[in-house]
């Protein structure tokens, strides 16, 4: 009988799926491991960190991203949501192994399509709470879910209570950095606080707000605040932020 | 999660339920097309820790259509998933051997539905027209397999078959093709079923 043979060799191929989104197996809690790497590395002083656009469908050209970062010395790298284009478990399996092949902490925003199906539960499992907040080297960086469509406008996607509490001014942080994965304006964000984010930002002296979803790169100035979305990876482009005292510079790295 | 999906999904299952059991009811001139001729028991195959229903042959079993009810439980799944499939199969040869019924490629696909709020068959009404070019509550799925069976007059079953098969569901199809780097054997993943024919 040929199946057992056949069965023999599809021992690797990750085998059995009882549902495209259920939440089983997988390597669990991303963020608070890279967390954990973090609070190891005490660096201070001038860093560097990457910053990554839409993933989606273009999981080769991340990997090709991800091979050029390691060549890099960076602290961290931040993805900015759409890890996936269905939000299924499997997607999120290799989105998440691409990026743990980063020889450094990484961590992912929730884009909106990451919540399609039980996307947004998979997405919890495998990173942590879509909304995040840490400090790097006298940096603080805030990652937070801005996919406002995904859950019909409800008024309080992107979170602004939290954001307000996390851009809090402390003795000690030189910069602030945010990270989501609509940018305000755009209309699959909430437009009654599209303003409201742009003056909290300008108001708490954010020194650059990271976006992506559009597929296409931008970057402008509003209320004094930088604003920098990143190309999708179908394009083989991201940003490299480096850090020393008060200088903040973004390039854009193709490769 | 709403009690609506429930209900549906139980109406799904007594369904199933009478058109097996029109299967015990004898026939003198041949049972008509639309009674089954033979049922499934699957495991995994993306559409349930287990499923299950009534399949119907035609030309010579080459064709087959079936209706699976499937079912992962929270405590494997993470979730209440239930599932309700529909395949078409085709099993181009049959070989005989020493008792045995083998059946070296079986090729198909699948439509899977569904059940619950959570998953979308017509684009709810927070987006535009073709936002999503997919439907998260109805998945295809192409199919490769094979299996092998024998006849047991003990239990009335003309063929009980055993069948193992490589489910490519679309989303994993389409990353195929965009990144098989990444993909490589993820294209596939593995069910396992038992037929039993009448």
């Amino acid at each position: 009988m040929p199946w057992p043979l056949l069965l023999l060799l599809c021992g690797s191929c990750g085998v059995f799926e009882f549902h495209p989104y259920e939440l089983r197996g997988g390597d669990r809690d991303r963020h608070a491991r890279s967390l954990e790497r973090l609070r190891r590395d005490t660096r201070e002083g001038a860093f560097r960190f990457a910053v990554i656009g839409d993933m989606q469908l273009f999981l080769d050209e991340s990997a090709a991203a991800v091979r050029d970062i390691q060549r890099r010395d960076v602290a961290f790298v931040v993805q900015l949501g759409d890890l996936t284009e269905y939000g299924s478990a499997k997607e999120y399996e290799w989105a998440a192994g691409l990026l743990e092949e980063l020889p450094v902490p990484y961590f992912a925003v929730i884009g909106n399509h990451d919540v399609l199906g039980t996307g947004a539960d998979i997405y919890r499992r495998t990173f942590g709470p879509t909304f995040l907040s840490f400090d790097y080297a006298g940096s603080r960086f805030v990652l937070y879910d801005s996919n406002s469509r995904e859950y019909g406008f409800p008024g309080n996607v992107p979170d602004l209570e939290a954001l307000r509490e996390a851009l809090t001014p402390e003795p000690g942080l030189t910069h602030l950095f945010t990270f989501s994965h609509v940018p305000p304006g755009h209309g699959d964000f909430d437009a009654t606080l599209s303003q409201p984010l742009e003056a909290l930002q300008a108001e708490r002296g954010v020194s650059v707000s990271f976006h992506a979803h559009i597929h296409r790169f931008d970057s402008n100035e509003r209320q004094g605040v930088r604003y920098f979305v990143a190309d999708s990876l179908e394009n083989r482009n991201y940003l490299l932020v480096s850090v020393q005292g008060e200088s903040v510079q973004v390039e854009r790295v193709f490769y | 999660m709403a009690a609506g999906w429930h209900s549906r999904a139980f109406l799904v299952a007594a369904l199933l339920l009478v058109s097996t059991a029109a299967l015990s009811e004898p026939s003198r001139e041949g049972p008509p097309w639309y009674v089954p001729d033979h049922a499934t028991f699957q495991f995994a195959g993306s559409i349930g820790l287990f499923s299950g229903g009534p399949g119907w042959s035609f030309l010579d079993e080459s064709v087959e259509a079936g209706l699976l009810l499937g079912w992962a439980p929270p405590l494997v799944a993470g979730e209440d998933f239930l599932t309700l499939t529909l395949k078409g199969q085709l099993h181009p040869f049959r070989l005989e051997w020493e008792g045995w019924s083998v059946r070296p490629l079986t090729v198909g696909m699948l439509f899977s539905y569904t059940f619950g709020d959570a998953y979308f068959v017509r684009l709810p009404d927070r987006y535009e027209d073709g936002y999503y070019w997919f439907k998260t509550g109805l998945r295809p799925a192409l199919l490769l397999g094979a299996g092998a069976g024998r006849p047991v007059p003990a239990l009335g079953l003309r063929l009980l078959e055993g069948y193992f098969e490589l489910v490519a569901t679309d989303y994993r199809i389409i990353h195929f093709l965009q990144d098989p780097g990444t993909v490589e054997t993820g294209l596939f993943s593995l069910a396992l079923g038992v037929r039993f024919r009448f």
